[in-house]
């Protein structure tokens, strides 16, 4: 069937609109994708990427509107089908076979028809080696690194012939000379005429190597526009309907005597550790993922186990064997992984704020439920968490929102030490900022913050001290006020 | 009031309750099922049956009730068949020696040791998934069923052979106060303190915040040691209850008698609607699963459908519940 749409764009998408109970994911969305650009979708948390991604894979079924493929007009699919057509999607949370090997992902449910486990291998090989991927087809896929993953899933999409390959946000969790290898391919698959749609919350990429972007916000599509007329401030003002002057707020400055002071801490992974914090400060931890980071305030947290640790908070000794202790000490910690290790997803907005303190309002055992509709309430307005009310599921709201709630969890105990680990990973501008000025009042009325984060500008602009680790070990100290974002990585990368 | 106003409050209420009906099919199927059976079969109405029904609820419901705590919590307990066993047999022979009040104490007693033992391995294995928790508790039910074995040397012990008085049991069995058995103000008391536990207590909601996300949970101080502790403790409690009343019923005790009731007790708690992954569910779904599972029983008894075949449809209504759960999880999350 020819295409009503007149454009002669490989992808086009018309009016489609689409409404879950109580939100209107999308309205009348319109865009056009051709054939060997580079096509940019950027938006806030919830503004409607996904949803719309996830109709275009046959996911969701949208409610009304055209979409137009290839010349075909597709009414509903499933995710097979859209791969056979040549729409294949390489989702945020890849979604390879973790025990079995590269070849059989690449083509999984087609392996007799491959030429079985020979032919397999041969064409995986032949795939990978045009996008300059050296990994063995026979390995099992859990053993690579997350950069190869996204290879393997790079190499599944051109095994259907894929024209329009959609990414979703797939730098988040990549390192620089990762990323640097993901540009390429995208330049080559470019240049083989193929579409892509690359979905991300950084503005670099998106001026780095896009040709043309769209903006959505809260299910509309802005504008969109090719890549060379838009400056920063312009991409940034569409995406959250206002201007916002700077990505962040002026470094705070307040920091007092040290309080805390780790020291000894040894695991498989940590050697030597020894760590000061001031009050009213922000710590910045920078490191590669790996580096012992995440394991040291882990460590500091009594999140794990660990053999031997000497912390003293206030030049005292103290015994933190558990989360718990942690607590009762006014040391809280928003982890790295928000949905497997912060978020109860099934779970109410309020009860997952009240969470840290429900202990606390406990009397003799019961729950005192009007102090917790309290606290709840009291976070939701004080965080700006958008939510249609505290007994909402959290699983409803977006990454920004539920960031802000598990922040809520904390600020009401009035931590004396917060520990940050990745604290806007896959959130969006808007609410990145609401974050930033958030640590900045916590330090300012006499909190302490470590921030771990792999966005080097947001360490260098938020805190007032980087230590730099590697290898298990604390190998720099930096002022980011004088230091350079080179210096500071080329210690973090020593022992390579 | 205006008459305009009354046809529209009642359509709401009608939509309501269609509404209600629609997200809880399980009252559906109860009536459905009891209408279907008393239509086919008069006898399904007669005060026996009912009264048959009546007494099997009644066994049931303790040990359902417990591994509802359990399985909220994302854990599941399959050693309450040897718990109750266990119970049972000692409850019994101990009455000639020490008298029918302590045997009964010292069985129950019993029966939260061996959940405090479970939660202990558990714990000190590290076992903090529910795969892991299958695999040791069904261990111990070995265990507490040798042991059975062991004490009684295979030997069916009768109730009505004791030479002391065993006029508790008969009350259990038959006693009751105006319209209300023994065994119902049991189960009444039973269900609103464990209600009470799960929807206003600390330690409650620590149970279905571990269910819901162990990780999260613990990062946020919630004692999810002491909430292992909690749920193996009151399912053996609870076995150790449904054991006593099971022996009052069919007045023996049978050091393998325990074992149908485990899987009887986690269909009840899964069919009633309780997540079988943790984090969503209640006693008082337990309730209405219960009473569903026995109606099927009492009706296919009747209709004359054979055994094997019940253990197929057995099979099959778990399969279903889940599915049906599953399917409306996912529902909720597109």
């Amino acid at each position: 069937m020819v295409a009503a749409s007149s454009s002669g764009a490989l992808l086009s998408i018309r009016d489609v609109s689409k409404a879950f109970p109580g939100v209107k994911a999308l309205d009348r969305v319109s865009l056009d994708v051709s054939g060997g650009m580079v096509h940019g979708i950027v938006g806030e948390n919830g503004a409607g990427k996904s949803t719309l991604m996830k109709i275009l894979s046959g996911v969701y079924e949208k409610d009304s509107g055209e979409i137009v493929f290839d010349g075909r007009v597709i009414e509903r699919t499933t995710p097979v089908e859209s791969m056979n057509m040549g729409l294949a999607i390489i989702y945020q949370e890849l979604n390879l076979v973790n025990t079995m090997s590269v070849g059989e992902n690449v083509f999984l449910g087609r392996f007799a028809e491959s030429g079985g486990r020979a032919g397999v291998h041969a064409k995986a090989r032949k795939l990978l080696d045009s996008i300059g991927c050296k990994v063995n087809t026979h390995t099992q896929v859990s053993e690579l690194s997350v950069s190869d993953k996204q290879m393997v899933e790079i190499a599944k999409a051109l095994s259907f012939d894929s024209k329009l390959i959609i990414m979703d946000e797939p730098s988040s969790s990549l390192t620089n000379d990762e990323m640097e290898k993901l540009v390429k391919i995208i330049a080559d698959l470019k240049a083989k005429g193929i579409a892509i749609i690359y979905i991300s919350h950084k503005l670099d990429e998106i001026f780095g190597f896009c040709d043309v972007v769209t903006v959505m916000r809260d299910g509309h599509v802005i504008d969109t526009r090719a890549v060379g007329d838009l400056t920063r401030n312009d991409m940034i003002a569409m995406m959250v309907g206002r201007t916002i002057e700077n990505e962040y707020p002026p470094r705070p400055d307040c920091a007092g005597e040290t309080i805390l002071e780790v020291k000894d801490v040894h695991t498989r992974k940590l050697k030597d550790i020894h760590l000061t914090l001031r009050k009213g400060e922000i710590l910045g931890l920078v490191g590669l993922v790996g580096s012992g980071r995440t394991e040291l305030v882990r460590a500091l947290f009594g999140a794990d186990k660990v053999a031997k640790k000497t912390i003293l908070l206030d030049g005292k000794p103290v015994e933190i064997r558990n989360p718990k202790d942690a607590i009762n000490l006014g040391i809280a910690m928003v982890p790295e992984d928000r949905k497997l290790q912060g978020l109860l997803l099934g779970f109410p907005v309020e009860q997952n704020i009240s969470l840290a303190m429900l202990s606390r309002i406990s009397e003799r055992g019961f729950i005192n439920r009007s102090k917790e509709s309290a606290i709840s309430e009291r976070q939701i307005k004080a965080l700006n968490v958008k939510t249609p009310s505290g007994k909402t599921k959290i699983r409803s709201l977006s990454g920004g929102n539920q960031q802000k709630a598990i922040l809520g969890r904390w600020l009401e105990m009035g931590p004396r030490i917060l520990i940050l680990d990745e604290p806007t990973r896959g959130i969006d501008v808007g609410a990145k900022y609401e974050i930033y000025l958030l640590m900045k009042k916590i330090v300012e009325d006499g909190g302490s913050i470590i921030l771990i984060s792999s966005e080097l500008p947001e360490v260098l602009h938020m805190s007032n001290r980087v230590n730099t680790i590697c290898d298990g070990r604390i190998n720099g100290e930096f002022d980011p006020a004088v230091a350079s974002a080179d210096e500071i990585m080329a210690k973090a990368f020593e022992f390579a | 009031m205006s008459a305009a106003a009354t046809p529209v409050e009642r359509r709401f209420t009608v939509g309501t309750v269609l509404g209600f009906l629609k997200d809880n099919p399980i009252f559906v199927a109860i009536a459905g099922l009891a209408i279907l059976t008393s239509v086919v079969e008069p006898k399904f109405l007669t005060s026996d049956n009912l009264d048959n029904i009546v007494r099997q609820f009644g066994t049931l419901i303790f040990a359902a009730l417990g591994m509802t705590f359990v399985i909220m919590a994302g854990f599941i307990d399959l050693s309450i068949g040897g718990i109750i066993s266990l119970v049972a047999v000692v409850t019994v022979t101990l009455i000639d020696k020490i008298g029918q009040g302590p045997a009964i104490a010292v069985g129950v007693t019993v029966g939260l040791v061996c959940g405090l033992i479970n939660s202990g391995l558990i714990l000190s294995a590290g076992a903090l998934t529910q795969a892991e928790a299958l695999f040791i508790t069904y261990g111990m039910s070995l265990v507490y069923g040798a042991v059975a074995l062991m004490y009684t040397q295979g030997v069916t012990q009768f109730l009505t052979y004791s030479a002391s008085d065993i006029s508790y049991f008969e009350a259990i069995n038959s006693g009751g106060f105006g319209p209300l058995s023994v065994s119902a103000i049991m189960f009444l008391i039973a269900l609103a303190v464990l209600y009470t536990i799960e929807r206003r207590t600390f330690m409650g909601r620590s149970v279905v915040l571990t269910g819901g996300n162990k990780v999260a949970a613990r990062l946020a101080g919630i004692p999810i040691s002491r909430a292992v502790v909690m749920i193996y403790a009151i399912s053996g409690l609870m076995s150790a209850i449904g054991a006593v009343v099971l022996v009052s019923r069919v007045t023996l005790a049978d050091p393998t008698m325990g074992t149908p009731w485990m899987t009887q007790a986690i269909l009840a708690v899964v069919v009633g609607g309780t997540a079988l992954v943790g984090g969503r569910g209640s006693v008082l779904w337990t309730v209405f699963g219960t009473l569903l599972l026995i109606l099927l029983n009492n009706c296919l008894n009747l209709l004359g459908v054979t055994s094997y075949v019940q253990f197929m449809l057995r099979g099959i209504i778990l399969i279903l519940a889940i599915w049906l759960d599953t399917a409306k999880q996912n529902a909720v999350t597109k």
